[in-house]
């Protein structure tokens, strides 16, 4: 398993405005903290990395960023809104998520998977979707079409009328990207869009973050594989023990030794900081080291 | 179902066809040299002896006993023993071509084994009923040998190769006589089945359906149906509701069996609004009844029933609307907890919600309330509907034909049938239709993908109130009468059991899983005292073996069958297949 | 006053026998999850069992002695039922989705009632249930409260029934196998643990509690009927929740406070709305709010998240 380490060549994209910011976010369960006082802001046209071994607080933070949980102090505004701690709210205020173990609609096509993912930016209610009008048809050919497009952005274009259930392990990951997608975000947030891929697989999945940046979304990314995000990211936030370590670009994090210290010789901690995640967080993370193995969590 | 035959039937389908027949034909499994001329012989002596008398008395079983001239019982087993033939002649012979796509032998071991339950069923009725084995005449004997000789041949013929049907090329007017052709057989076997007057023959007559119906499935021909019958969605329609109008035209004016149609038509509406809430939202509503109980009580006490309780008389289709909207108020109320509860406790909590409306109804008699549902007596004398000039207890004649007054209500039910279907289908074809089962599949998910969780179900109890109201406002005219233990535990749980008997989230399935649930206790008087016992019986082989219903919407079934990849991937291939045809 | 403490004690003989049906579904939902809605059945077949072994032994004899046979009669008529019920309808629908047990439920439930009434002789109407010397006749006065003898039966039995289920689940070893499954199934199982017996002793021991319950509820009310079950079975499941699901002690305190809430009601709720009419109106009301705003329960359900 080789990867290059050279970053790939990278179309030029502008940063703009700020479009997220969490301000002093902090996250407590009875006595624990899972996320203390993190300041993180995304800006337009940029991919984001968060990075921190086990137990860091890391999906704790996406699940406050996402309207999973209330944050217990602290406060996140998108595009300069606060935006309310519901997840459906969340999504409409334009920020999509995907899930860390996969979380398709199993028994719709892939086509429906991102319909589904419209719902949220179309409009027909009961009696137009009974009467049938002109309106119904239009909205749901725009539905299907706009769909399919997506399908199409992420390689999917011919697996439209897959069963999702019945689809590769990859091509789920990038479906769920696709209904992301589909609710038209500004900012779009992967938990772990490469955990359980083969090095070709994760390659894709980068260049597909790409695309998606330079169709002017901005990314955050979890992940645990080092390399992957030090390709992919303009920032990387490093959080231990659910604070900020250190943040800056790719080159600074990595170099920094407080983050290779909290990576290998942390494991004394590591169990600690399971206690911790198994009270705060919904699903365990993987060991970071063996995320890039491609057997790992294939269903 | 094997999925390898139809993988390998998948690898040439559209190839052309007339190579690999005559090959797979000239290779004769074991035993079936002999099994093939013993199944022509057995449709030969099972047809003969119907022609013969099978009774010594002609009181048995409608009249029996008359050489060259079959009773209707008899006539079933013609029709059966032709079914075989043609399978047969599929099987080698004329029809081999036809016999390519159809599992033949799987065909005639199922209708020879039913055609032995019937005939065997017939000689004890006959024996039973008139004292004895000696009053089966011969002809009753030679079918029975007719019927073992054709099982026989069945088991010994050995199933061949054959296509998936799902793959087999037909012209669309073929398609679509099919469909006409199905849907006479439909309206002409209902009504003869509701013209016969004994439980026996009856029963029998179920036995030779349910045999012919299971013959076809095996033969995978209602694979192919069911193709047809999604790519011809209008024809179907059409042709189904042309079917359920000409219905009361048959009756020759007697109100009897108009009488169980309407239960039936009433109940099948009642039942395809809470497939709204439980085949497609996906919640289980225990207290729905409630919701009919409702509309039926504003319908009486909006009526000129002398016991109404209220002035105001407005005309019947405000009544309707006042009705529908009472009731999906209640649905609101009761959908309220679904913002905190789901699963068992929801279901629960339904149960309460419609236990507490009966318990209520039962008490505003002005002693421990007030006075406005006369209590335990109800609202009794509800008079008939007049729309206009037409009074629905009077008997009217068209074409000649007399309908009476349950031919009316029927009419007024059907159209409220066909509304509730528009609108079950419409939004189950909608995108609040793909939000009710994102809902079931991943609620989780469904609210991170911004899909209105809450409100959606709060609109499925509602919608299905509404529904649920406006055909309890028709009820409280049709039975004259409203009293709170119409609406017990019970009703509701027929109302779950005809939808989870027919198939959950399908149209056909609820109205099958209706007419079966009505219509059997009418007719089988004989069962009448076990029928519930039955129906729980059922209930729970079902949840068993077969938990996705009769008629199963394919998601519902994938959704049962978790675990199932072949057939995962064999509903694919039937999707991809209907999107083809639709493109 | 007087009247107050009236309505404790019969609100404690209602709750007792709740109690009673209630630890029937709080052990087998603490060990599989499942709402066993047909548990109101066994409790009815429990008071028909009593009222069988009666009629076929013991007819026309009212000694005290007899009473302890009726209610083995009617254990082991109940239990066999309950133990029939999970191994041929519950246990194939185990890994099912949790619609198919509920309506297998509705569907036994069913079949149970008609079973009764069918093949019960005379069960199509009410029958009456034996009077029995010391816990039935007149009613004991304790100053100025009228106590039923059956009422100090009911009380007495769940007593009783208390303390031998605390015993069984935290002294003996499959009292604690039970538990274990209830914390971990898989882990047990890892353990060694038989999970399939462990499920089925949660059905017997359900059962043997409601068929006492039946033979109080007999000894109560003088008479019995097949319906007895369903409105029964309901308030159990109320009181079950209301002590918190899963949770033994939570039914017994479930139970009583059910119990004294709906004797209350009836008497202290003023106006048309109060009154025997709409008392289980009311117990129906409480099992909403229950549900809605309290599902964890009193004292808190084992398994929070599952319904």
């Amino acid at each position: 398993m080789t990867v290059t380490e050279t970053p790939p060549a990278r179309q030029p994209h502008t940063v703009g405005a700020p479009i997220l910011e969490a301000r002093g976010v902090t996250m407590r369960f009875g006595g624990l903290t899972a996320v203390k006082d993190v300041d993180m802001t995304v800006n337009e046209g940029e991919i984001v990395g968060l990075i921190g071994p086990n137990g860091a607080g890391k999906t704790t933070f996406f699940n406050c960023l996402t309207g999973l949980y209330k944050p217990t102090e602290g406060q996140v505004t998108l595009s300069g809104q606060v935006i309310p701690p519901k997840p459906r709210a969340v999504v409409i205020a334009g920020m999509a998520r995907t899930f860390q173990n996969i979380r398709l609609f199993a028994n719709m096509t892939a086509l429906e998977n991102v319909m589904v993912g419209r719902y949220c930016r179309t409009s027909s209610l009961a009696l137009t979707s009974i009467l049938r009008g002109p309106k119904f048809r239009r909205e749901e050919e725009a539905t299907r079409a706009r769909a399919q497009e997506l399908l199409d952005f992420v390689g999917l274009g011919d697996s439209a009328e897959s069963l999702a259930r019945n689809m590769p392990y990859g091509d789920q990951r990038r479906l769920e990207i696709a209904r992301a997608l589909a609710t038209d975000p500004k900012l779009i947030l992967l938990d772990e869009p490469t955990a359980g891929m083969n090095p070709q697989e994760t390659k894709q999945a980068s260049d597909l973050i790409f695309r998606i940046r330079d169709s002017g979304l901005a990314v955050v990314v979890i992940e645990h594989d080092m390399r992957f995000i030090f390709n992919l990211c303009d920032r990387v936030l490093c959080l231990v023990r659910g604070e900020v370590l250190v943040q800056g670009t790719p080159g600074e994090v990595q170099s920094d030794p407080r983050v290779i210290e909290a990576y290998i010789g942390g494991d004394d901690d590591d169990d600690d900081d399971d206690v911790v995640a198994g009270g705060a967080t919904e699903v365990r993370t993987p060991p970071a080291d063996t995320v890039t193995d491609p057997t790992e969590e294939k269903q | 179902m094997s999925t390898s035959t139809a993988d390998l039937a998948h690898d040439h389908s559209h190839d052309d066809e007339l190579v690999k027949v005559s090959l797979l034909d000239r290779m004769p499994g074991r035993g079936s040299s002999a099994a093939w001329p013993l199944g022509l012989a057995g449709v030969a002596l099972l047809v003969a002896g119907t022609f013969l008398s099978w009774s010594y008395t002609g009181d048995v079983l409608g009249d029996l006993s008359i050489n060259f001239y079959p009773g209707g019982v008899q006539i079933c087993m013609i029709a059966l023993g032709l079914v075989a033939l043609l399978f047969l002649l599929a099987h080698r012979g004329p029809l081999h071509r036809l016999g390519e796509w159809l599992d033949t032998a799987g065909a005639v071991r199922a209708l020879g084994l039913g055609a032995v339950i019937y005939m065997v069923i017939v000689v004890a009725v006959i024996s039973v009923q008139s004292g004895g084995l000696i009053n089966v005449n011969p002809g009753g004997w030679i079918s029975l040998l007719g019927a073992l000789v054709l099982a026989a041949s069945g088991l010994m013929l050995v199933s061949r190769q054959h296509r998936d049907p799902l793959f087999a090329k037909t012209s669309s007017w073929l398609e679509i006589l099919t469909i006409i052709v199905l849907m006479a057989l439909l309206l002409f076997g209902a009504a003869y089945a509701l013209g016969i007057g004994d439980g026996p023959s009856f029963s029998l007559f179920l036995i030779f359906v349910a045999t012919v119906a299971l013959g076809l499935t095996r033969a995978g021909v209602f694979t192919w149906v069911g193709l047809i019958a999604q790519k011809n969605r209008p024809v179907l329609m059409l042709g189904a509701f042309t079917v359920a109008f000409l219905f009361p035209f048959t009756q020759g004016g007697s109100d009897e069996n108009m009488s169980i149609a309407t239960q039936v038509l009433i109940f099948a509406a009642t039942a395809l609004g809470l497939n709204i809430v439980v085949g497609l939202a996906g919640l289980l509503d225990l207290g729905y009844i409630a919701f009919l109980g409702a509309g039926a009580y504003v319908g009486a006490t909006l009526s000129t029933s002398a016991f109404a309780t209220i002035g105001w008389k407005p005309p019947f289709i405000i009544v309707v609307v006042v009705g529908a909207l009472f009731s999906a108020c209640l649905g609101l109320i009761i959908g309220s907890p679904t913002l905190r509860v789901s699963g068992d406790y929801l279901a629960i909590v339904t149960l309460a919600f419609g236990e507490i409306f009966r318990f209520t109804m039962g008490n505003l008699d002005g002693n421990n309330g007030p006075d406005l549902t006369n209590g335990p007596n109800g609202i009794p004398a509800i008079p008939d509907l007049a729309i206009g000039s037409f009074d629905f207890g009077q008997p009217h004649t068209i074409l000649g034909i007399t309908l009476g007054r349950f031919a009316n209500y029927y009419f007024l039910l059907l159209v409220l049938a066909a509304f509730i279907i528009l609108v079950f289908s419409r939004l189950n074809d909608s995108r609040i239709g793909r939000g009710w089962v994102a809902i079931r599949e991943d609620e989780k998910a469904a609210e991170a993908m911004g899909v209105n969780v809450f409100g959606l179900k709060l609109f499925a109890f509602a919608g299905g109130a509404f529904l649920a109201g406006m055909a309890g406002t028709v009820k409280a005219h049709h039975d004259v009468s409203v009293t709170p233990d119409q609406y017990i535990f019970l009703e509701s749980a027929f109302l779950l059991a005809a939808i989870v008997l027919g198939g959950m989230g399908t149209v056909a399935g609820v109205l099958v899983g209706a007419t079966i649930l009505k219509l059997l206790p009418e007719k089988l008087r004989f069962i009448a005292d076990y029928r519930l016992m039955i129906f729980g019986l059922v209930l729970v082989l079902m949840m068993r073996y077969r938990p996705e219903g009769i008629i199963a919407s394919q998601r519902r079934k994938l959704e049962f069958h978790e675990e199932d990849e072949g057939l995962a991937e064999r509903l694919e291939e039937v999707h991809l297949e209907e999107a083809e045809a639709k493109a | 006053m007087t009247e107050f403490l009236q309505q404790i004690v019969n609100g404690l003989t209602l709750g007792s026998l709740y109690a009673l049906i209630a630890v029937g579904y709080t052990v087998v939902y603490g060990i599989v999850q499942l709402i066993n809605f047909a548990h109101g059945e066994v409790f009815m077949i429990g008071a028909f069992g009593a009222l069988a072994t009666w009629s076929v032994l013991f007819k026309g004899q009212t000694g005290l002695w007899v009473l302890p046979i009726m209610v083995i009669g009617a254990v082991i008529v109940s239990v066999v039922t309950a133990v029939v019920m999970e191994r041929i309808a519950y246990r194939p629908l185990r890994n099912a989705p949790r619609l198919a047990p509920l309506i297998t439920a509705i569907g036994i439930s069913v079949f149970l009632q008609e079973a009764v009434r069918l093949f019960y002789p005379g069960a199509k109407s009410k029958l009456s249930f034996p009077e029995i010397d010391v816990v039935t006749g007149a009613a004991l006065k304790i100053g100025g409260l009228n106590i039923q003898r059956a009422a100090v039966f009911t009380v007495g039995s769940l007593l009783l029934s208390a303390v031998l289920l605390w015993f069984f689940v935290n002294r003996t070893r499959m009292g604690q196998g039970m538990q274990a499954v209830s914390e971990d199934p898989d882990t047990a199982q890892l353990m060694g643990i038989n999970v399939n017996r462990i499920i089925v002793i949660a059905f017997a021991l359900g059962a043997a509690l409601a068929a006492v319950g039946g033979v109080a509820q007999g000894l109560l009310n003088s008479n019995i009927d097949f319906r007895m079950g369903f409105l029964a079975g309901l308030k159990a499941f109320t009181a079950a929740v209301l002590g918190g699901i899963g949770n033994i002690q939570g039914a017994i305190v479930g139970g009583l406070t059910l119990g004294i809430a709906e004797s209350m009601a009836t008497q202290f709720i003023p106006g048309q709305f109060g009154g025997s009419a709409w008392k289980d109106v009311w117990a129906f009301v409480l099992l909403i709010l229950v549900l809605v705003f309290r599902p964890q329960g009193l004292l808190g359900a084992r398994v929070v998240d599952r319904a």
